[in-house]
């Protein structure tokens, strides 16, 4: 079958043809698309729609796409799409992998959008710095968090046991779990979780001792003692059934729905002030947040504010004005800082934190309150992880997996860490 | 051809006449076979384009430092001097994936075979039991069933629950670094639907009148399985075996969700791939990743011709 086409036919077609691409070329050339992605839960999605929302009305023309993805998820999708020059405009990037993105030259500088269209005055200027690689801004920070423990206040008053207060040091603490676990008002409850696989309080009780994870230029920042002595405290702690069996600190999966004390396995657990929120939600017990545990009472220092994460640019995108103008709008825009709530941390710029606190309901205001008093016990943010530190974060917890089952002394424990985090940091 | 051979001499010579046959026979052929290769052309945009041309770029990438985020950097056989020398996580998952594979294969293929055999027996309903039977495989690589299966054998999940019915309590399967793997391979066994479908196949193409003939000669129930069904079915067993061989060499994802993607408790659960999985995109090394990944097609390759090497001695196919 051949199709024929008449002269007029054909004449008419072309020109209806080409009245329609000039409409869509103007369409286009007056549109400014952006493609944002992050990672986060259904609630976050809604909030940052809402946002995106509110944005696209004020400046017509301009249209967003959202994307959104579980933490496990978005790292590898935001990789491959970063290779195949495929990046979104807006990004949501993290504390650990900002340095990486930022020296392989995925990130676009921002400093020179400040003050003019990026009005970050009234921030933290420690919060900036965090952003900061090289000296040039890359992320601009959505909100802080700390490191905190979370407690289940109604298992402590049923087994009869005080809360901890900012002045209880790790030996107490271990007491206050042993007569929980004792006390045995909850079937399968322990007192604590087991901490030793985790990176936070690993770092945080570092920087007791005046250490570090990592040093400014990557290297490790602590020793074999240091490490040795870690793992040993938390032996001690199981060994006096202060803390959970290790069979039961390996199902934590490093989220909120499998730690420790939302599968009612401890009342005691480990996670980060901006998560609270959610963790009350999943719990039918009331709950409460505190700091880490002191190492001395005269201790200080082990805490940080810190950047929860961060909104950077793609120095890919073809509209970097739009995307910062964007992000601008998103952490100082009051309609938008009130969609936005606490999810994300509390928010770094003075002024904005002002209209959030206002209108927060309780659980946001646990979270608020606590990253605000911390006091004595909040020091300076520690320099972004090395690449490697995902890699040395793995072995943190495999390590204290294996002192946990018995596979491993305390003191081996500790030897094998620093060599293996040396390694990993070698390798890069 | 005969019209060719009465042109004058010199007018045409043998290399052209030989072109022009060939040119005309290409022609035939492609008139012929033209609406088969139009028909083909999805398969071949899919195979060049998303099978060989990436496996080729692979290849490629295993001789490079590839971050993803900067060009691919050449480093020679760097990646694979390190995979045998100086990578305890590369032998810590290659033990992990033998034992799996190890374990889940025979199991499996037993398992399937039993259930095959059951059904064979002209079962009422045959179709509904083998389309209930065959579920689990279906639904076996999803999130949803590793989700389940997590559940069930939590240290306070079904599993445990009945046992504790029978006053044994029962250790936390999935968390416990002696115990996990087995709880995968558990999974893989329940999944026997395949093979099972293939086995009952296998069965139904036995002839009948073997069996009778040997009942008639008073052979057991036991020594007619012996004699008659295993060795007219190895060749189904042979196939069913390297076909579950490679599955169970590229296990990933109920790996993936049990450990939450960290391998652990102590790399107990760090499957080959999953291993794979985490260099490529939580470390950033593609190119690393990508020797890993040949590696795994010489193991994978090594073994099925091994199979096939040693079916001659097994294999019977009569006809």
């Amino acid at each position: 079958m051949t199709l024929r086409v008449s002269r007029r036919n054909f004449v008419a077609g072309s020109a209806a043809l080409l009245s329609l691409s000039a409409l869509g070329t103007s369409a286009l050339a007056q549109e400014t698309r952006l493609r944002l992605l992050w990672w986060g839960s259904q609630p976050r999605a809604d909030r940052t729609n809402k946002v995106s929302q509110l944005y696209q009305s004020k400046n017509p023309g301009t249209s967003i796409t959202g994307e959104f993805l579980g933490w496990g998820d978005y790292w590898p999708r935001l990789a491959t799409q970063v290779a195949g020059r495929n990046a979104p405009d807006v990004i949501q990037m993290d504390y650990r992998y900002i340095v990486q993105y930022a020296r392989r030259g995925a990130l676009a500088p921002l400093e020179s959008y400040m003050p003019a269209k990026l009005n970050l005055d009234d921030f933290d200027k420690a919060q900036i710095e965090g952003g900061s690689v090289d000296g040039h801004l890359y992320g601009v920070s959505l909100g802080a968090n700390s490191a905190a423990t979370v407690l289940n206040t109604t298992a402590f008053k049923e087994a009869g046991v005080d809360l901890p207060t900012q002045a209880t040091t790790w030996d107490e603490f271990a007491r206050m779990g042993a007569e929980i676990t004792k006390a045995g008002k909850r079937k399968g409850m322990f007192g604590l979780a087991d901490g030793s696989g985790g990176e936070p309080l690993f770092e945080n009780w570092l920087r007791q001792r005046g250490k570090a994870l990592y040093t400014a230029d990557g290297k490790i920042a602590f020793d074999v003692d240091d490490a040795s002595e870690w793992y040993d405290m938390w032996a001690k702690f199981r060994a006096a059934g202060a803390c959970v069996p290790a069979d039961i600190q390996a199902l934590d999966k490093n989220d909120i729905e499998t730690n420790t004390v939302s599968l009612g396995k401890a009342a005691a657990g480990f996670a980060h002030s901006n998560q609270f929120v959610a963790y009350q939600a999943m719990n039918k017990d009331k709950l409460a947040l505190t700091n880490y545990m002191r190492i001395k009472p005269d201790s200080k220092g082990g805490h940080y504010r810190k950047p929860s994460m961060f909104f950077s640019v793609s120095a890919q995108s073809k509209s970097i004005d739009q995307a910062v103008d964007y992000i601008n709008f998103f952490v100082k825009n009051p309609e938008a800082v009130l969609l936005l709530d606490v999810e994300r941390g509390i928010p770094e710029s003075a002024a904005m934190r002002e209209v959030v606190a206002a209108k927060l309901d309780d659980n946001g205001k646990v979270a608020l309150a606590y990253v605000s008093g911390l006091g004595d016990l909040a020091g300076k943010l520690p320099p972004p992880p090395p690449a490697g530190a995902g890699e040395g974060e793995l072995m943190l917890r495999n390590i204290a997996e294996q002192v946990g089952f018995g596979q491993l002394s305390p003191s081996d424990g500790g030897k094998q860490l620093v060599t293996e985090i040396t390694q990993i940091l070698a390798r890069g | 051809m005969s019209n060719a051979m009465r042109t004058p001499a010199g007018a045409i010579t043998v290399e052209r006449y030989q072109g022009a046959v060939a040119e005309g026979r290409f022609r035939r052929l492609w008139n012929a076979n033209a609406p088969g290769y139009l028909f083909l052309l999805p398969w071949l945009i899919g195979f060049f384009g998303l099978t060989l041309g990436p496996a080729l770029i692979s290849l490629y990438l295993s001789f490079t430092d590839f971050d993803m985020l900067q060009s691919p950097r050449w480093v020679g056989m760097a990646n694979y001097v390190r995979i045998a020398t100086a990578d305890p996580k590369f032998s810590a998952a290659m033990h992990v994936t033998l034992t799996y594979v190890v374990f889940s294969v025979p199991f499996k293929l037993t398992f399937a075979l039993l259930v095959a055999m059951a059904l064979n027996r002209g079962l009422r309903g045959l179709p509904i039991y083998r389309a209930i039977f065959y579920l689990p495989s279906l639904l076996g690589g999803s999130v949803a069933i590793a989700v389940l299966w997590r559940q069930l054998f939590a240290s306070d999940g079904l599993v445990n629950a009945a046992l504790a019915q029978i006053g044994i309590e029962g250790p936390s399967w999935i968390s416990h670094p002696n115990y996990s793997i087995y709880t995968l391979v558990a999974l893989s066994v329940w999944q026997f639907g395949s093979p099972m479908i293939i086995f009952l196949a296998g069965l139904r193409q036995i002839p009948q009148d073997m069996y009778e003939a040997a009942s008639l000669d008073g052979a057991s129930k036991f020594r007619q399985f012996y004699k008659i069904t295993l060795p007219l079915l190895t060749p189904v067993i042979f196939f069913n075996a390297v076909v579950q061989t490679i599955e169970a060499f590229k296990a990933f994802t109920p790996a993936f969700i049990i450990s939450g993607g960290t391998g652990g408790p102590i790399n107990s659960t760090l499957f080959y791939t999953l291993y794979l999985y985490q260099e490529a995109f939580g470390n950033f090394r593609m190119g690393y990743a990508s020797a890993l990944a040949w590696i795994l097609v010489v193991i994978i390759a090594i073994f099925t011709a091994f199979s096939f090497l040693s079916s001659r001695y097994w294999v019977h196919y009569d006809d």
